[in-house]
C-alpha cells in the first residue's frame, strides 16, 4: 500500500486534470479533444497492473467516445460529452477509494448512456447493475449539507423554478406528445436537478428525479409514447421532488436530518410504463430516429421538419451553452464553484456525475433564462434597503431645494449642480427600484398546472393563454397577487366555463379559454384574467344580495353595481359557490387584498360571452402616484389612480337633502359629497362647497365626491407605515414624508367611503 | 392573572431590579424618570402631522430620519393641563415593547432634566390612590435629591390601545 502511495496520488493528480478538460471542452474543440487524449493515455500508461476490467473497459469507451468526437462520428455531441465527464468521474471515484464503484448510480447512469450512444454492444453489460444500490448512508449525506448550507439553499430555489417550469412544460408536451423541444424543455430541468443534487449528496431527490428523467429519456428517443398516464407520473414526481425540497428546507433551517420519502410507488410505475413502452431490444442511435417517424406519420411534414430542425440545431439551449462555456465568472456562480470544490475537497462523496454537475446546471440556466444577461444573486433584504434609502434620499434632496436660504441665492452654477443631482438621484431611483422588479411570467407560469388540473377536475376543456409573460413587477407584489391570482383563476375555470356540452349547446367551441394577460399601462401593471364562459348572472346576483340585505329592495343599481356585489363580505357564503355562477366565493378577500397593494378590481361580464377581471396595481407596493391635498391645516395623499375628476362645483349644481346628505351634479351624474373637514375633524367644516375644490374619485365602481381646499400637487411618494398603533384608524393607508419633511398621510378611500357610511 | 402575578412579583423582587439610570424630565412641576435604556434619543419640538380618529393626546405622526413614528403628549396623556409648547419642550423618542416587537414612540415632555443614578433602596413601590388615580404605569416613586421623581413604565403607557385608545375611537 505504501510504496503505492505516491503513485495513487499522481493517478489521481492526472485524472483530476482530465476532469478539467473534459469540463473545459467544447462542441468541435478539436485541440481541447486531443489534449483529452493524450492526457488519457499518459494516465493509462501509470495505471496500477491490479486495475480491474470495468477500469479497463471504461478507458477503453472514454478513448473511443473521444475518438469519435474528433472523427463527428458520434451525435447528439452534448450527449457524448456528458458521457466522458460521467465516465471520468467514475475513474475519480475509483482512484480516491480504490474500489471500482460499479453498483452505484453513477456507474448504471453512465451505463445507460454508453449503450445509448452504441458503445455497449462489444463488452458484456455489467451483471450487477440489477438490485437498487441505494447510495450512501444517512449520516454522510447530512455532514455534507451543512457543510454549505448555502449552496444548499440555492439549489432548493433553482429546483422549485425548475419545477415550476417543468409543470408548464408539461402542459404543451401533453398539446404536442411527439414534439422534441417540449420533451427536451421538460427533461433538461430534470437533469439538472438530479445533477446538482447528486453532486450535493441528496440520494433520494437525485433518485427520484433520475427515475423521472429516465422515464422522458425514453420519451424523447421514441421509445415511449407520451400518454396521460405517463404525464400524471411525471406530475406526481414533481409533486414528490416539491415536498422533498420542503423537507430538504426544513431540515436546513432546523438542522435536522432528511426525511425519507417511500418512492416505491413512482419507481414501480416507471417501470410499468417502461416495459410497456420498450421494444425487446434496446435500438441504437441511428434506429431510434425510425420509431420517431412512425409516431409522426400521420403529419410527414411535420415530422420531417422537426427532424431537420434536430439534426441541424439540437437542442438549442446546448448550443447556447457551448457558446457560453467558460463563462464569464458570474454568469452561473454555483456550477463554477462546484468544479472547483469536487477538485478540492479530498473528502468528496463518489460525486455521480459530479463534472456533469455544473455543464449540466449551466444547460438548465441557459435553457431558463437564456437572453439574461450574467446575473448576481442579491439578498432581497438588501435591495429593499437601497430603495427606502433611495426613497429618502429624493426626499432629502427636496428638502435642500426648497430650503428658503437656498432660494435667495442666485449662482447659476449652484443651480446647474443641484439639477445635476437631482437628475442623478432620478435615475439611481429608477434603477434601484428596478433591481425589485421581476418578470410576472413566473407567476402566471404557475397557473397552467392549476388550470390543468382544475379542467380534468371538473370535464371542462380548457385552454389557457398566458400573455405578456416579460411584464415587471414588483418582486414583493408578486408574492401578494400570487392567492387572489389562484382564487381568480380557480373560479374562470370552475365557475365561469361552461362544460363542453353546454358551450355546444349554446354554438361555442366545446374548448373553453382562459386568458392571463399582463401588461403596464399608466404606470401601473394591469392583469386581465378572461374566460369565454357564460358571464355573471345579474338577476340572481341581486336577488341574492337583497336576500342578504346588501341592497334595499327599491333601490337602482347599474348593471356595474350589481357586479360589484360579488365583493361584498356578506356576499360569500358557502352556499352560494353552486347557485349564482359560483363568483364571489371568497372574492371579498381578493379585493381587499388588491386594495390593500393600493390596486383596483375592476369586473367586465357579458351574459354568454364571458367574464374578465382587470387587476390595475401600481408598479410597486413602495411608491404611489399621489395627488397631495390640503385640507384645513392638514395636507393629505390620494392615491392619484382613483381620481376621476377635480371641479369646483357651481352653486346651480350643489344640493342638500333633508338638509343632511349633500350632492353634486357632474355633468348628469349626481355624486354624493363627502366632507373630508369633517371625517378628519380639521378645519372648516362648514366651508360652503362653491369654494373648495371637489375631487370625484372612484372606488369599488362606487363615486363619490371628496371636498378639500386645494391641490397642491401631483409626486410620486414612498409609502411608509404608520406602524402598529395606527393600524385600526379607518381611511389611512399609510404615511409618506413630503418635501418639506413633514409627515402625509396617504387616504384609503374604501375607509373613508366606509367612514362617511356610518 | 398575568396581571396579578405581575403586581406581585414586582414587589416581591425588591425594588432593587429597577435600579440605574433614569433620564427625568418635568411635566407640570412634577418630576418623571424613564429608564435610560428605552431612550434612543431626545429631539426637539417639531411640526407634527395630526392623525384622525385618535385620542386628544396622541399628537400624532413625525418624520424620524424617514420613518414615521406616533407621538404622544405626556401631559394630556396623564390629564394634566395641556400646555403651550415652548422654547424647552422636547420630544423623548423611546424604544417600546409591543405584541409585534419594538417600536419607537415620541412622547412629548415639558423639559428634560438629567441623566439620574437611582439606587435600588430609594425606590419605593407605587402607592394606591383609590380609584381617583390609576397607578399602573408607574414602576415606582424615587427619592433622589431632596424630591420625589415618578418612575414609568413606559411599556404600559404607549401600548397600542392606549395609543389607539379603543373607546374613544369615534366612527
Amino acid at each position: 500500500m505504501t510504496d503505492q502511495a505516491p503513485k495513487s496520488q499522481e493517478l489521481r493528480e492526472g485524472l483530476e486534470g482530465l476532469a478539467l478538460k473534459v469540463v473545459m471542452l467544447e462542441e468541435g474543440d478539436l485541440p481541447g479533444l486531443g489534449a483529452f487524449l493524450t492526457h488519457l493515455e499518459k494516465i493509462q500508461a501509470i495505471l496500477p497492473a491490479d486495475h480491474g476490467p470495468e477500469v479497463a473497459l471504461l478507458f477503453q469507451q472514454l478513448e473511443d467516445v473521444g475518438n469519435k468526437l474528433i472523427l463527428q462520428e458520434i451525435a447528439p455531441v452534448a450527449r457524448a460529452q456528458e458521457l466522458l465527464s460521467q465516465g471520468v468521474s467514475l475513474l475519480l471515484t475509483w482512484a480516491r477509494e480504490s474500489t471500482f464503484p460499479g453498483e452505484s448510480e453513477p456507474w448504471k447512469v453512465y451505463h445507460r448512456g454508453a449503450q445509448e450512444l452504441g458503445l455497449m454492444k462489444a463488452a458484456a453489460a455489467p451483471a450487477q447493475a440489477e438490485p437498487e444500490a441505494e447510495p450512501e448512508p444517512a449520516a454522510a449525506m447530512e455532514s455534507q449539507i451543512w457543510e454549505d448550507p448555502e449552496l444548499v439553499a440555492n439549489f432548493i430555489a433553482e429546483a422549485r423554478e425548475h419545477l415550476e417550469g417543468i409543470e408548464s412544460g408539461l402542459v404543451r408536451v401533453e398539446q404536442a406528445p411527439t414534439d422534441l423541444q417540449a420533451i427536451n424543455a421538460v427533461f433538461r430541468p430534470f437533469h439538472t436537478v438530479k445533477g446538482v443534487a447528486g453532486f450535493l449528496n441528496l440520494p433520494q431527490i437525485q433518485e427520484l428525479s433520475h427515475e423521472v428523467e429516465s422515464l422522458l429519456d425514453e420519451a424523447r428517443s421514441g421509445r415511449l409514447q407520451i400518454t396521460a398516464p405517463v404525464i400524471d407520473l411525471i406530475l406526481a414526481g414533481v409533486d414528490r421532488l416539491k415536498d422533498m425540497l420542503d423537507d430538504l428546507q426544513e431540515a436546513l433551517s432546523d438542522h435536522r436530518s432528511l426525511q425519507r420519502f417511500d418512492l416505491q410507488d413512482i419507481k414501480e410505475m416507471v417501470k410499468k410504463l417502461q416495459q410497456q413502452g420498450v421494444p425487446a431490444e434496446a435500438p441504437k442511435l441511428a434506429e431510434i430516429l425510425e420509431p420517431q417517424e412512425e409516431i409522426a406519420a400521420p403529419d410527414m411534414d411535420q415530422a420531417l421538419k422537426e427532424l431537420q430542425a434536430q439534426e441541424k440545431t439540437p437542442p438549442p439551449a446546448e448550443i447556447q451553452v457551448e457558446a457560453k462555456k467558460a463563462p464569464p465568472p458570474n454568469a452561473a456562480p454555483p456550477p463554477v464553484e462546484q468544479v472547483k470544490e469536487s477538485k478540492r475537497a479530498p473528502v468528496a462523496p463518489p460525486a455521480p456525475a459530479a463534472p456533469a454537475a455544473p455543464a449540466a446546471a449551466a444547460e438548465g440556466k441557459a435553457a431558463s433564462d437564456a437572453q439574461l444577461p450574467a446575473t448576481v444573486k442579491v439578498d432581497i433584504s438588501k435591495v429593499d434597503n437601497l430603495v427606502n434609502l433611495m426613497g429618502e434620499l429624493v426626499i432629502a434632496q427636496s428638502q435642500v431645494r426648497q430650503n428658503p436660504n437656498l432660494l435667495t441665492i442666485s449662482d447659476p452654477k449652484l443651480e446647474r449642480d443641484l439639477a445635476q443631482v437631482s437628475r442623478i438621484t432620478s435615475e439611481l431611483q429608477m434603477i434601484s427600484m428596478s433591481m425589485r422588479m421581476v418578470p410576472i411570467g413566473q407567476t402566471l407560469r404557475k397557473m397552467v398546472r392549476l388550470v390543468r388540473d382544475l379542467s380534468r377536475k371538473s370535464k371542462k376543456t380548457v385552454e389557457l393563454h398566458l400573455e405578456g409573460e416579460d411584464t415587471e413587477i414588483d418582486r414583493n407584489m408578486v408574492e401578494a397577487i400570487y392567492d387572489p391570482l389562484v382564487h381568480l383563476v380557480r373560479n374562470a375555470v370552475d365557475h365561469g366555463l361552461e362544460t363542453p356540452k353546454e358551450r355546444q349547446a349554446q354554438g361555442k367551441p366545446p374548448e373553453g379559454h382562459v386568458w392571463l394577460r399582463a401588461y403596464h399601462k399608466g404606470g401601473n401593471v394591469v392583469i386581465d384574467i378572461e374566460e369565454d364562459g357564460r358571464g355573471l348572472d345579474r338577476d340572481r346576483i341581486l336577488a341574492k344580495a337583497q336576500e342578504r340585505g346588501l341592497v334595499q329592495p327599491g333601490e337602482q343599481l347599474n348593471p356595474t353595481q350589481i357586479d360589484h356585489l360579488i365583493f361584498e363580505p356578506g356576499f360569500s357564503t358557502a352556499e352560494t359557490i353552486t347557485d349564482i355562477s359560483g363568483r364571489g366565493v371568497g372574492m371579498d378577500v381578493v379585493r381587499l387584498t388588491i386594495e390593500r397593494l393600493q390596486g383596483k378590481i375592476e369586473i367586465n361580464s357579458r351574459p354568454q360571452q364571458g367574464t374578465r377581471f382587470t387587476l390595475r396595481m401600481p408598479l410597486t407596493m413602495a411608491i404611489i402616484d399621489g395627488l397631495v391635498v390640503k385640507v384645513g391645516k392638514e395636507r393629505y395623499i390620494l392615491p392619484a389612480v382613483a381620481v376621476r375628476e377635480t371641479l369646483r362645483p357651481a352653486a346651480s349644481d350643489y344640493f342638500t337633502v333633508q338638509g343632511q346628505g349633500e350632492i353634486i351634479k357632474v355633468r348628469s351624474q349626481l355624486i354624493p359629497l363627502l366632507r373630508l373637514h369633517r371625517l378628519f375633524r380639521t378645519g372648516n367644516g362648514d366651508i360652503p362647497p362653491t369654494e373648495a375644490l371637489v375631487m370625484v374619485v372612484e372606488h369599488e365602481g362606487k363615486q363619490r365626491g371628496l371636498l378639500v381646499d386645494d391641490i397642491l400637487g401631483k409626486q410620486e411618494v414612498v409609502i411608509k407605515s404608520l406602524g402598529e398603533s395606527f393600524q385600526k384608524i379607518k381611511g389611512l393607508a399609510g404615511g409618506t414624508i413630503l418635501g418639506d419633511g413633514r409627515v402625509g398621510l396617504i387616504l384609503d378611500l374604501g375607509g373613508i367611503f366606509a367612514l362617511a357610511q356610518g | 392573572m398575568s396581571q396579578a402575578a405581575r403586581q406581585i412579583q414586582q414587589e416581591a423582587s425588591a425594588l432593587h431590579e429597577k435600579e440605574g439610570k433614569y433620564l427625568t424630565f418635568t411635566l407640570a412641576q412634577e418630576d418623571y424618570g424613564l429608564e435610560i435604556l428605552k431612550v434612543r434619543e431626545i429631539i426637539g419640538m417639531m411640526e407634527i402631522t395630526a392623525v384622525p380618529q385618535t385620542p386628544e393626546y396622541v399628537k400624532g405622526v413625525i418624520n424620524l430620519r424617514g420613518r414615521v413614528i406616533p407621538v404622544i403628549d405626556l401631559r394630556l396623556k396623564f390629564g394634566l393641563e395641556a400646555a403651550e409648547y415652548g422654547e424647552r419642550t422636547c420630544i423623548i423618542v423611546v424604544e417600546v415593547q409591543s405584541e409585534v416587537g419594538p417600536v419607537q414612540m415620541g412622547v412629548v415632555v415639558d423639559s428634560v432634566s438629567e441623566v439620574l443614578n437611582i439606587n435600588g433602596d430609594d425606590i419605593e413601590p407605587a402607592p394606591s390612590f383609590g380609584t381617583r388615580l390609576k397607578n399602573q404605569f408607574i414602576l415606582g416613586i424615587a427619592k433622589a435629591k431632596g424630591t420625589i421623581k415618578i418612575l414609568l413604565d413606559i411599556d404600559r403607557v404607549l401600548t397600542s390601545e392606549e395609543i389607539t385608545g379603543i373607546d374613544s375611537l369615534g366612527g
